[in-house]
């Protein structure tokens, strides 16, 4: 893991130094135009990415504590989290803040449960997703009078009155 | 006009009633946040930062410091009561604060990291009232050399020195500048790595990278792997100390002033070495050292939590007078500025001297207002703890949609997001600091425009770094602060 890491974070470096190739380099007065940063980023994630991946073949990474939580990962519980993110970013325009932001509250709250191990099952998910969604509407709806009306910052609504 | 007028003037505009307002939600809403795992200050800052399109500037960073300090004060009553540290600056209060709590002291715990950072801010307060003007005064002598320079020793600090791997510090560094690269140039106006998207050419949201890395990088982790952990709250009981315990704990509460306000004010900032430093401190003049780690001994909650308090609100003199951020929620308070069209810098004390003033003096007041919050109202903020995990996280996720999505009503700034929140769950599960991430986003391209000025300065000619004995003095500090500690854990290895 460690040293897919290294690479991966190289990787990061020489993807970034192909993208330099398409900077201009007009210097001006400066000597150094505003491809200079970017070939320094480039080249320093690549060290970077080398050292990493050195010290992950020769025993492991210097002075890395051990992360919190559990030794593997639960990943659909992730995937129910990332949905209701995914989900609510390609509806917000469609459904407006409040439902969009709702299902996205059902959908990672599951996926939450779930790493818990206290989601429902069956017919009683049901009516947990049902309860859910008046929850997730109910924290989304005073966030959204709060910004759109106090605040005048523009989130979409459903309808164009401004309260749902 | 002298500081005490200026002062009075800041007094006189923080004092109209809805500034006090907004002190008193800023506060009320730092320490609720603070007390719940899973936000920051910083990432609360973050999410409110489109306000700032709609509220005036003196009224929003009134409403962000209040914030900034309330959090500080939950996160110890968090620390206390559930030993989970929200911020690192918070480790050594759970230490002894946590143990203080297990053997039933846990009043004893949180009164003395409220009076402690009440004192603690109020006197680093005044030390910025005299000193800020100061520095802003030296600072407008300094060029585009000595800038860099300056913002060079930050991005040291911040990613090679601080954390438990120069490597993976700077490594976190060049992510950082790299997401500040994308955007157009500010000089020449070139495209860089906008990959014809239309909404890179503005360049990445700060808002969107400290949401996603903080908040909704912790409810993925929080998804993936703490499903199982389970933690248990302590009882907080009746919150006061014993004559003995405030004579144990004054002391401690000076000395941690004593370290974190220098601390504070370098722009090498973090309020890690400080806070660490006044525990090993305490632990070695304490009369009870048996204490220590056993039972919990106050000294070792006193002293951590004036050093964290005093350094942070020391970390405004350099986000003021330099515009250089040295922790991630000043680095986003001048991004807020920066939605003003206000740059902060040696010239904000005389441009907005209304705001710096009104800023300092709402300080105080905060300070006051917050020592009433959390003494006697602790019970309320530990209810707080009682909400489950699950809804409390999903929560979080719509927050965090209406601060990146309200920033500039963009649907493909929520999927950036989601990216975002990956890289911070994977960051966070490979012990990568996240810290510099921000800084050098924020402050990459700012050092980067100093460097091309400077450069331009002295026709292309890199020496003009070494003409010039403020910017060779720093660089000598970058090279120490580099090279000194490896040095110093050879001798001490060999000795």
């Amino acid at each position: 893991m460690q040293a897919l890491t290294g690479l991966g974070v190289a990787g990061l470096g020489g993807l970034l130094a192909w993208g330099a190739l398409d900077i201009p380099s007009d210097a001006g007065y400066a000597g150094v135009g505003p491809n200079f940063l970017p070939w320094l980023v480039a080249g320093g994630l690549l060290v970077c990415g080398a050292l990493l991946t050195l010290q992950a073949l020769r025993g492991g990474w210097a002075h890395v504590e051990a992360p919190s939580g559990a030794q593997h990962g639960d990943w659909s519980a992730l995937a129910w989290v990332a949905a209701g993110i995914v989900v609510n970013a390609s509806l917000i325009t469609h459904l407006g803040f409040i439902p969009s932001c709702a299902l996205c509250f059902v959908l990672a709250v599951r996926g939450l449960r779930l790493a818990e191990g206290k989601a429902a099952a069956g017919a009683a998910a049901l009516t947990q997703a049902a309860t859910d969604l008046l929850l997730g509407a109910a924290i989304a709806a005073p966030v959204f009078w709060v910004f759109t009306k106090l605040l005048n910052i523009s989130l979409p609504g459903l309808t164009a009155s401004g309260w749902l | 006009m002298d500081i005490t007028t200026q002062l009075l003037a800041g007094f006189a505009t923080a004092a109209t009633p809805i500034n006090l307002m907004w002190a008193f939600v800023g506060c009320a809403v730092g320490t609720a946040i603070g007390v719940l795992p899973g936000l920051g200050p910083a990432v609360t800052v973050a999410m409110l930062l489109p306000i700032t399109s709609q509220v005036e500037p003196t009224a929003s960073m009134i409403f962000f410091a209040g914030i900034y300090y309330g959090a500080m004060y939950g996160g110890s009553t968090t620390s206390i009561l559930l030993n989970t540290p929200g911020e690192t600056a918070t480790m050594v209060t759970a230490m002894e604060g946590f143990k203080m709590a297990r053997s039933g002291r846990a009043g004893a715990a949180l009164a003395t990291s409220a009076i402690g950072s009440f004192v603690a801010g109020t006197i680093a307060t005044v030390l910025v009232t005299l000193f800020a003007p100061w520095v802003a005064n030296a600072a407008v002598q300094l060029g585009p050399p000595e800038y860099f320079c300056l913002m060079l020793l930050a991005f040291t600090t911040v990613s090679a020195v601080l954390g438990k791997s120069a490597l993976r510090g700077v490594t976190a560094l060049f992510i950082g500048l790299a997401i500040g690269l994308v955007g157009i140039d500010q000089i020449t106006a070139a495209m860089r790595y906008t990959g014809g998207v239309p909404e890179f050419l503005d360049g990445i949201e700060v808002v969107l990278v400290a949401v996603g890395l903080f908040a909704v990088g912790e409810a993925l982790y929080t998804a993936l792997y703490e499903g199982k952990s389970t933690t248990s709250i302590q009882r907080s009981g009746r919150v006061h100390m014993t004559p003995q315990e405030w004579r144990r704990s004054w002391p401690a509460w000076l000395r941690g002033t004593a370290f974190g306000f220098p601390f504070g004010t370098i722009p090498a900032g973090g309020a890690e070495i400080p806070t660490f430093l006044s525990y090993a401190t305490e632990r070695k003049l304490s009369k009870h050292p048996e204490e220590f780690g056993t039972t919990g001994a106050i000294e070792g909650v006193a002293g951590p939590e004036a050093a964290n308090n005093a350094s942070v609100t020391a970390a405004l003199v350099p986000m003021l007078t330099l515009g250089i951020p040295t922790t991630v929620t000043a680095a986003i308070m001048l991004s807020a500025l920066q939605n003003y069209g206000i740059q902060a810098g040696p010239q904000l004390f005389t441009n907005s001297a209304d705001l710096v003033w009104a800023l300092i003096a709402s300080l105080y007041i905060g300070n006051v207002m917050l020592l009433v919050l959390n003494l006697p109202l602790v019970g309320l903020w530990v209810k707080l703890l009682q909400i489950p995990r699950a809804p409390l996280y999903a929560g979080i996720l719509i927050f965090a949609t209406v601060g990146v999505y309200g920033m500039r009503q963009s649907a493909f700034d929520l999927f950036l997001m989601l990216g975002t929140g990956l890289l911070g769950l994977g960051l966070r599960r490979l012990d990568f600091p996240t810290a510099p991430v921000i800084v050098g986003m924020i402050m990459g391209p700012m050092a980067e425009a100093q460097m091309r000025n400077a450069l331009s300065i002295g026709e292309g000619r890199w020496g003009v770094f070494l003409e010039r004995p403020m910017s060779v003095a720093l660089l000598l500090v970058v090279l120490a602060v580099l090279l000194l500690p490896p040095l110093w854990r050879q001798i001490a290895r060999r000795a």
